[in-house]
């Protein structure tokens, strides 16, 4: 995959991620109604490949205010990974030797294995996640279940034990992944049935395409600097 | 200036540390008065979320979810609020969205908010009420 297929993939990705959140904002009116409006308009340009560069700065812009309007980001996760595909797509387009355009958007890849490799560094340390308790104590009194019913889930003790350890194995075995495309396939298509799993049990939809639209990334990442 | 570089910097280099620990949940309870200065009794759950939902209401939910998705973000605004961080603004935050859900309860004129955190001691799942806001005027 070359540098500026992986880039286009990103920013197709990237706008359908932000559009349908963008319309929930519109939608539900408040001040930041026509924050929101602009980034829809923009997300379709991206998607169309108009002037995608310019898109990207104009969108990484509008990203800023959106962080001082809500003093942070909307909803934390998802929001970080929109925001650091945004900058990193941004400076890619805009620096001028194609070697810091590799960097810049080879950051994004590294971050995304990051994000699944640190996941599971800080849960398999805490003995809690070690013993299932603290996937219990999600589904228990977390603010996260979507329904009353699920919280039934918490009783499941050998479920929820097998659970914690196959999340925690597979973030941690993530970077080992890169060794080859024919392993990395695999690994992000069960990366991105987990995010849909969390987007069920626990209305997260926002993170399973924030976290799609990074896979490019890693895909020319891998290709670049690995092969096979 | 400053910050915005706070509020970019832990996009660029971000934690990734998702559920590291289980920390105590919030819960946002409301309770409508009739006056500005009439003490609140009666407790309710803002938003609480249904006893079950649909195949269907989950696959819609896959792609338009956001009622969720700002009860979500009104969990970040508690956790700010009980860690006196832009307390304000979360505050704010919360009640243009409870005057939003509750504008037209009948013989109430005003409404305040509480937070009640709910965390696991040994096997007991222990509610400790963290604030409790000022009145505010339903219109």
């Amino acid at each position: 995959m070359t540098l500026d297929l992986a880039m286009r993939w990103t920013e197709v990705l990237l706008g359908l991620a932000l559009f349908l959140p963008s319309l929930e904002h519109v939608w539900a009116g408040g001040k930041e109604r026509l924050l929101f409006s602009a980034r829809a308009v923009l997300c379709v340009a991206l998607v169309s490949g108009f002037y995608a560069p310019w898109v990207c700065l104009a969108m990484s812009g509008l990203a800023i205010l959106i962080l001082h309007r809500f003093e942070g980001p909307y909803n934390g996760g998802s929001d970080k990974m929109g925001l650091l595909i945004l900058f990193c797509l941004t400076l890619a387009h805009f620096l001028p030797e194609p070697r810091w355009k590799e960097l810049a958007f080879g950051y994004l890849g590294l971050q995304l294995t990051l994000s699944y490799f640190i996941s599971g560094w800080v849960k398999i340390r805490n003995p809690d996640w070690r013993t299932g308790r603290a996937l219990r104590d999600v589904f228990a009194f977390s603010a996260y279940p979507v329904a009353e019913n699920l919280r039934a889930l918490a009783n499941q003790k050998a479920l929820l034990l097998a659970g914690s350890w196959l999340v925690m194995i597979c973030e941690l075995l993530f970077p080992l992944s890169l060794a080859s495309q024919w392993t990395l396939i695999p690994f992000l298509i069960l990366a991105a049935s987990f995010h849909l799993s969390n987007a069920i049990f626990f209305g997260l939809n926002r993170f399973v395409l924030a976290w799609i639209a990074a896979y490019p990334s890693i895909l020319w990442l891998q290709d670049r600097f690995i092969g096979g | 200036m400053l910050r915005t570089v706070q509020l970019i910097l832990p996009a660029l280099i971000p934690s990734w540390n998702f559920f590291d620990v289980i920390a105590p949940s919030p819960r946002i309870e409301y309770a409508l008065l009739s006056a500005s200065d009439e003490p609140p009794t009666d407790w309710q759950p803002f938003r609480p979320r249904p006893e079950k939902i649909s195949v269907l209401t989950m696959v819609r939910r896959l792609f338009w979810n956001r009622h969720w998705n700002e009860s979500l973000f009104l969990v970040s605004c508690a956790e700010r609020l009980s860690q006196g961080i832009t307390p304000e603004h979360s505050a704010g935050e919360i009640f243009a969205r409870m005057k939003r859900d509750l504008s037209g309860a009948a013989g109430a004129t005003h409404f305040c908010f509480r937070l009640v955190f709910i965390h696991r001691e040994g096997e007991t799942l222990t509610h400790e009420i963290i604030c409790v806001s000022e009145a505010e005027p339903l219109t």
